[in-house]
């Protein structure tokens, strides 16, 4: 299945881009997801421990479970004001 | 409709009416306009039962950690922002009475000395005013997703 992502923030300058696809086994999860990702753009894996993840507009943890055609957006820790 | 059921009706409506609170009167903006204070304090729609006004004020420092800046460039995820937004004025309606509560967040780029954050809330005292915006600035700082990059000022060149 495909599944959109969008990144955010300086996370665009990490991985040179504001979106991309990617293709994951149907289950796959959104720790399933960033490990793919870190291994395309790994200066996304000091990041790891503080990315946000929301699909959609609705933040979710690891373990969430990716539908196909989700948009997915990774993204620092947010500091509006 | 005998005259006793009336009555009961009467007292289920009020019982209602206590219960259910009164919706907030709600105005969220996000955008690369500058906030127009005089505009926005003339906008105001209070009600005589509104004993407090709440006006917050977040304007660009000059400088940050690593020394002199000259701005700020703001970035949203606009979408998820008003979403977000929304259930933060969701939870201060179940919290505090309040009456009303306007946002007005800039994005883009805002130079130091000029606000990026103008928040109101009016409430009957000056208690729940107080809480209610402590406490969605706190949580918008933690939930939604807005963006700093500062424009440090460039050295000399020697």
């Amino acid at each position: 299945m495909d599944v959109r992502i969008a990144f955010y923030s300086y996370f665009k300058d990490l991985t040179g881009c504001a979106e991309t696809t990617e293709s994951l086994a149907p289950g796959a999860t959104i720790a399933d997801l960033i490990t793919r990702l870190q291994e395309r753009f790994p200066r996304l894996i000091p990041m790891e421990r503080s990315t946000l993840v929301a699909v959609g507009v609705e933040y979710q943890p690891r373990d969430y479970v990716l539908v196909p055609g989700e948009e997915v957006s990774l993204f620092p820790p947010v500091q509006g004001g | 409709m005998s005259w006793s059921r009336v009555k009961r009706f009467r007292c289920f409506l009020q019982f209602r009416a206590a219960e259910t609170p009164i919706p907030v009167k709600r105005h969220l903006v996000i955008n690369a306009e500058p906030i127009d204070e005089r505009s926005l304090q003339q906008g105001r729609d209070a009600s005589t039962t509104a004993g407090a006004v709440l006006v917050f004020l977040g304007v660009v420092r000059d400088s940050e950690e690593r020394g002199p800046i000259q701005g700020i460039d703001y970035e949203a995820f606009l979408r998820m922002a008003e979403h977000q937004f929304s259930m933060l004025f969701d939870e201060i309606e179940r919290r505090w009475p309040i009456e009303s509560i306007r946002l007005t967040h800039r994005v883009g780029y805002v130079r130091a000395g000029e606000p990026s954050l103008w928040l109101e809330i009016l409430a009957p005292h000056r208690g729940e005013a107080f809480a209610a915006g402590q406490w969605l600035i706190d949580e918008m700082k933690r939930v939604v997703p807005i963006w700093k990059k500062p424009r440090v000022v460039q050295a000399p060149l020697p």
